[in-house]
């Protein structure tokens, strides 16, 4: 049967009731936003996924391509955001094939609706989705039970509060392009510091109308490590070994075959 | 064919429960440590202070003075901790006026603090307490507590949000635990030393430095007491602000 | 009810009754209970569900305050007194909270007492039922016999029954009238008898070995060994146990300790020179 298996449900139930509990999908905490400006539209995200109070990683994406000009910000379970954009995107690639035309910034919007509807919520992808297609560029975003908004900015996840006061503060119509990159970044960057969910770095993408799509991975990189205070090389031989076992991968035979005289070139 | 499960939605049980009980405490983040070495201790602590996803504060000291050269940490609930240590130098100033300004031994003062944390026992601080000092010889010694009082002397502790995380590289680091001299074939163990204040120093800060990258609880900054027979010296160090 | 919860029921919260209620304690002289402190409450009408919910990691996993747990003690009689053994383990749910703990109480020079269950609990009314040991020995003149002291902490114990102690622990001693004593006293207020108790999560592990070697004529640097190895045998097998093991022998000039043996280091030169654990490699 296609789509998800719910062969385990019960037995996972059964198995909360006895104290094993689920184990935890990473990042439930995000900063997404994005915003238009003149001729297109900006998405934005932190690159932190975290699994409880453990940072997962450190440098992830969250920025998810649907079609080349159509990309979204995920927040919410990694994995359902990863998968439930995997399957649109190529549902999208069919449909704007069969169609022969661009796919619409609408048509991905919709069926990300229906098809998260469809799971009730159980599917934790939180998305902001946006592109320029051949009625302009669209800012929209869709939660996990299927709502969608429209808006000319927006931010999701949990820095979007921080997010959303860097917004509402400086965002004006009509910006340029430098001023909507600089205004996502510093909306994301707002998150990073202030929200405990988020952290990193700051992915941007740019979807100008006319135009092909930008990525800027790692736009900002404001969290560098820095240089530790020691150095931790341990000289070989510290680790004591118990026991040692060689396989041999490969039989290597050796043949050497002598010829009595010297090989004949030709001419 | 069918393998899904019929499933009513009204006859779910839910397995996480509403709570509505009388819940006094809360988790205010935060990671401490202490080292002690042969004429010193030093006790650190990152200075931010978090509910939830949220921080109430990017410097917030948990790490104190307490008097009589002992420093004393209790992370955890910071409002447990706060009284912990208010009630502990409340009584070490009663301790010197009862008995002419006498000086607490650490070694008292830690069997002190087991009463505070076991009178509490049925309903305890949320904390990890550490304290850290000079004994009696004049060597270093750190202190740790569990919630309701049981405690050890220790050559190095690691308490709160990251400790499962630093408590091993301390193991390793501080008491070279799975270090062995190289060429025995994991016969001779690496011999224990005491560090001396700048290596401790080091280890202190690639500890907090690597936990705030990967712990979200810990960050801001970085708060070390040392108590050497000079008296007790504050460092700050800044830590990642994400 | 018992007298500690009664303290806290409502019906006591009239000041004629506290007065009543103190003016009688004065008299009555309960010597035991004078030096025990007061230990506060949370102001709620279910002190011990609520300590249960916060602090019981077994039935709530989630927990946020865990206790310290997890061990294996072991002590028995035999021709030359009184071999005590125990791991230095401490878990608190799956995080090993120390590798370093003193799991035997010096009472005093005559008198052990190992710590199972709650850390916090055992240390403190351990040291606790120190004070009132040396109390004895101050009022009649002579010192405690271990029939006596192992039922002083029986008796406080079995005061807080209920409220959620935990504690599994063998008091040891010698007296010239008792000689070699060993009694078992746990939170619930068992206290028994006897000659040979293993106590802690790794319990089951420690009495096979131990059974299987024990004998009343055992010499005591073989009696040592045995205690020894039993609690290898339950560091080796029980997740909650390990560390090093800290050896006492108890005899009629009191007790004697035998050192701190570290399970990693010990176990290989066991394994050699027994040729014992074979399934484990080195």
């Amino acid at each position: 049967m296609p789509g998800l298996s719910f062969d385990n449900y019960q037995r996972n139930h059964f198995l909360t009731t006895k104290g094993f509990g689920a184990p935890t999908a990473t990042s439930t905490g995000t900063t997404i936003v994005g915003c238009q400006f003149k001729g297109g539209v900006v998405i934005a995200a932190d690159t932190r996924a975290t699994a409880g109070d453990i940072v997962a990683d450190k440098n992830c994406e969250k920025l998810h391509r649907l079609a080349p000009k159509i990309w979204c910000a995920g927040a919410g379970t990694a994995a359902d955001t990863e998968m439930v954009t995997q399957l649109i995107a190529s549902n999208l690639e069919l449909h704007s094939l069969l169609q022969n035309r661009d796919p619409r910034v609408i048509t991905a919007l919709t069926m990300l609706k229906q098809h998260l509807f469809k799971y009730q919520g159980h599917l934790g992808a939180y998305l902001i989705v946006a592109g320029v297609d051949p009625t302009g560029a669209h800012l929209l975003s869709v939660q996990a039970h299927g709502s969608t908004d429209v808006g000319k900015y927006q931010s999701l996840g949990s820095g979007s509060l921080a997010a959303m006061a860097v917004l509402e503060t400086h965002f004006k119509e009509d910006m340029t392009k430098e001023e909507a990159m600089k205004l996502c970044a510093d909306a994301i960057e707002s998150g990073i510091w202030n929200d405990l969910g988020s952290g990193s770095n700051v992915d941007l993408c740019v979807m100008e109308v006319g135009k092909d799509a930008e990525l800027y991975r790692n736009y900002l990189t404001p969290n560098v490590r820095s240089q530790k205070a020691k150095n931790y090389v341990f000289p070989r031989g510290t680790t004591g070994v118990l026991r040692e076992n060689v396989r041999e991968l490969l039989d290597i035979e050796e043949t050497v075959v002598t010829f009595g005289d010297a090989m004949e070139v030709d001419a | 064919m069918n393998a899904t499960v019929a499933s009513e939605y009204s006859a779910e049980v839910h397995s996480v429960p509403i709570e509505h009980r009388f819940n006094p405490y809360s988790d205010n983040g935060g990671t401490v440590l202490g080292i002690a070495g042969e004429d010193f201790a030093v006790l650190a602590g990152d200075t931010r202070q978090v509910v939830g996803y949220s921080i109430n504060s990017r410097y917030e000291p948990k790490i104190f003075d307490v008097g009589d050269d002992i420093v004393m940490t209790a992370n955890g609930f910071a409002a447990d901790g706060a009284a912990l240590i208010d009630r502990f130098r409340n009584q070490l100033k009663w301790y010197k006026f009862d008995h002419g300004g006498k000086k607490l031994s650490i070694k008292s003062a830690a069997r002190y603090i087991q009463h505070l944390l076991y009178g509490k026992r049925f309903f305890p601080y949320y904390v990890s307490t550490l304290i850290a000092g000079l004994d009696d010889e004049g060597k270093g010694a750190v202190y740790s507590y569990d919630p309701v009082g049981s405690y050890e002397r220790e050559q190095c502790r690691a308490g709160g949000a990251a400790a499962s995380l630093i408590m091993p590289f301390l193991d390793n680091q501080v008491n070279f635990k799975n270090q062995y001299e190289p060429g025995t074939d994991g016969k001779k163990k690496k011999e224990l030393r005491y560090l001396t204040l700048p290596e401790v120093l080091d280890l202190v800060k690639d500890a907090f430095s690597s936990a705030t990258e990967r712990h979200i609880q810990v960050g801001d900054g970085l708060e070390i007491l040392i108590v050497t027979k000079e008296g007790i010296r504050t460092e700050y160090h800044p830590l990642k602000r994400d | 009810m018992n007298s500690i919860s009664q303290r806290y029921t409502h019906a006591n919260n009239n000041s004629v009754m506290n007065e009543i209620d103190s003016a009688r304690s004065e008299t009555s002289g309960n010597h035991q209970l004078e030096l025990a402190p007061s230990i506060q409450l949370p102001p709620i009408s279910q002190p011990t569900d609520f300590l249960r919910a916060h602090t019981d990691d077994a039935s709530n996993p989630d927990c946020k305050i865990k206790i310290a747990h997890g061990t294996t003690t072991l002590a028995f009689r035999f021709q030359g007194g009184i071999v005590v053994a125990v791991d230095s383990r401490a878990t608190q749910g799956n995080w090993i909270a120390s590798q370093t703990v003193n799991k035997v109480i010096r009472i005093n020079p005559f008198l052990l007492g190992t710590m199972a269950g709650g850390a916090a609990d055992c240390q403190y009314w351990e040291t606790w039922l120190g004070t009132q040991c040396r109390l004895h020995e101050l009022r009649e003149k002579e010192r405690i016999s271990v029939a006596a002291a192992s039922k002083i902490l029986g008796n406080l114990v079995y005061q807080y029954k209920g409220m959620g102690l935990s504690m599994g622990t063998m008091i040891c001693g010698y007296t010239k009238k008792e000689g070699p004593a060993l009694y078992y006293v746990d939170s619930d207020g068992t206290r028994l008898k006897g000659e040979m108790f293993c106590v802690g999560s790794g319990q089951t592990f420690a009495y096979g070995v131990l059974d299987s070697a024990y004998k009343w004529d055992l010499t005591i640097e073989e009696a040592l060994y045995l205690g020894k190895r039993s609690i290898l045998a339950a560091t080796h097998r029980d997740a909650y146990s390990g560390g090093s093991i800290n050896l006492y022998h108890v005899a009629e000039s009191g007790w004697t300790y035998h050192g701190n043996y570290n399970v990693g280091d010990i176990f290989y030169d066991i394994k050699e020179k027994e040729q014992s654990f074979n399934n484990v490699d080195g």
